[in-house]
């Protein structure tokens, strides 16, 4: 028993060592300016554009079910919806757009990195580019480290500004609020939006080094690179997840309380 | 030219979101087919039941946990502008057990027990397991898959009825320590406020939940070609469509039954 406590503290430091040394690097290589010119426009298809459809629908949806749910309840209580889609955008951008968004990312975005990267370790595609002096994470990570950030933070704009549509629609058809009031921008101030895009950062930096560490450690055959993308998507998210609280406690403290 | 292209993509990518779907509704079919007269492996029941519940405690407490203390971050403001102590407790269990609670858990669940369940059942299709199995006359269906399916939702509603209970307790501390309202005063709010449907709701997700991420991860994992790098699209894919069902039935589940 004690054993298998120690050994699972020891392999978590190991692997806390090892996720820090892929950070670490990624963000020399960034400084470098490693990694090949074309790469970064390629993954900011392959994680942004690609990625849109689906974060479409699934903020669409949530903004839906979420503006039910507080219009729901307003009703149980007072019956007034007039602050309801101010308060609505107010935590969009405070808090669900990038959050929502950046949990689905993880789940898209950070298993197909893992998978990709897993499977190149696996059939030695990962020591052969070591072998021809360049190094995996310039050439691998770097570019993907870039295009998440970027493609997180734009991701989460759309992502919220569909889930604010979507709420509106909802509130409107089965509440009869009318848009002209639900679609009330003036709770938003700049505070929230620098909060939104510092989260957007953070969860699409995090992202990405998670993934490619996962991948990166893939061993054996196909049997690892299931691992790896499994490993991948519960790092991500949990990641995105303590990232949120921190960042919200941090404002929270930051700012007295009053955001 | 362009326009020829993207009518092109839209097609393919539509036909292969049919098939998909159809083959998940297939694979659905044929679970149900295996299920009358109920033939289940009770060893494979039992080790997966254990696998897929008990080895999750820890992650789905740990995201619950945050997932509470989150609410309270984004009431905090509120709370302290009104110095309305008596209704945080309300407005976060309100929040965690009808809708973050069972999505958070729910996402989790498809990272660490569909993603695996994918990856899994992909290995032991590419290496030629499934059919072995046809060989020895044992119906893949019935060994493997039902098993995994009802493993699934029965541990999901578990774990969610969990997860839900320390959501409410991080939602508890969090409150006491940085905005000094009283574990009693918590109580209250929630228990004078909820009621048990709120909680029930949560609970009826759950049982919709687990049967998507069940149905989407087998099915990936059954109808996987190509080696390692097949098992990683595999996974992929698997937890791509678990969130995108998660999110539609969430919908769809609050609009018809969450009155």
């Amino acid at each position: 028993m004690i054993a298998r406590i120690g050994g699972g503290v020891l392999g978590a430091g190991r692997a806390a060592r090892e996720l820090w040394i892929v950070y670490v690097s990624t963000l020399a290589g960034v400084l470098r300016r490693g990694g090949a010119r074309g790469e970064l426009v390629r993954q900011l298809h392959a994680i942004g554009n690609k990625s849109l459809l689906f974060i479409v629908v699934t903020l669409g949806f949530i903004g839906m079910v979420m503006a039910y749910e507080a219009c729901n309840q307003l009703g149980r209580i007072t019956g007034d919806y007039s602050q309801v889609g101010g308060q609505f955008i107010r935590l969009i951008v405070s808090d669900f757009g990038p959050t929502l968004t950046a949990m689905m990312l993880a789940t898209r975005v950070g298993a197909g990195i893992a998978a990709e990267i897993g499977s190149m370790k696996v059939t030695e595609q990962i020591d052969a580019l070591r072998m021809s002096g360049v190094l995996p994470i310039d050439y691998l990570i770097v570019p993907r480290f870039l295009a998440s950030m970027i493609m997180t933070l734009v991701l989460s704009v759309i992502g919220g500004l569909v889930m604010f549509g979507a709420g509106g629609l909802t509130a409107e058809h089965s509440f009869g609020v009318n848009p002209n009031v639900f679609y009330d921008f003036g709770q938003v101030r700049p505070r929230h939006l620098i909060l939104m895009c510092i989260k957007g950062l953070a969860y699409g930096a995090a992202i990405p080094v998670v993934a490619g560490f996962c991948g990166l450690r893939a061993r054996g055959s196909s049997e690892g690179v299931g691992w790896a993308t499994t490993a991948a998507v519960i790092g991500g998210s949990f990641a995105v997840i303590v990232l949120d609280f921190v960042i919200s406690a941090a404002a929270l403290f930051l700012t007295g309380g009053d955001l | 030219m362009i326009g020829e292209r993207l009518i092109v993509a839209v097609g393919a990518g539509a036909s292969r979101i049919a098939q998909e779907v159809g083959g998940i509704l297939i694979l659905t079919g044929q679970v149900l087919r295996a299920l009358v007269p109920p033939r289940i492996d009770r060893r494979e029941l039992v080790k997966n039941l254990y696998k897929m519940g008990n080895r999750s405690v820890p992650i789905v407490a740990l995201t619950a946990f945050f997932a509470g203390a989150l609410m309270i971050l984004q009431a905090g403001p509120f709370v302290k502008k009104f110095g309305a102590t008596s209704l945080a407790g309300y407005a976060s269990g309100y929040a965690v057990l009808r809708e973050i609670g069972p999505i958070l858990i729910a996402l989790m669940f498809s990272g660490r027990v569909g993603a695996n369940n994918t990856a899994e059942l992909a290995t032991m299709t590419v290496t030629e397991q499934l059919d072995g199995l046809r060989a020895l006359a044992i119906d893949p269906v019935a060994f493997l898959v039902v098993p995994r399916v009802i493993a699934m939702m029965v541990m999901l509603v578990v774990l969610t009825a969990l997860g839900d209970l320390v959501a409410l307790l991080g939602a508890a501390v969090v409150a006491r320590t940085m905005l000094e309202v009283d574990f009693s005063t918590m109580y209250y709010s929630i228990v004078d406020n909820l009621r048990p449907f709120d909680f029930l709701l949560g609970v009826y997700k759950s049982v919709a939940f687990g049967a998507a991420i069940a149905m989407s991860s087998c099915y990936f994992g059954v109808a996987v070609r190509g080696g390692a790098v097949g098992v990683g699209k595999a996974v992929n894919a698997a937890v791509v469509a678990s969130a995108v069902s998660i999110m539609l039935l969430d919908f769809l589940l609050t609009y018809l039954v969450g009155g």
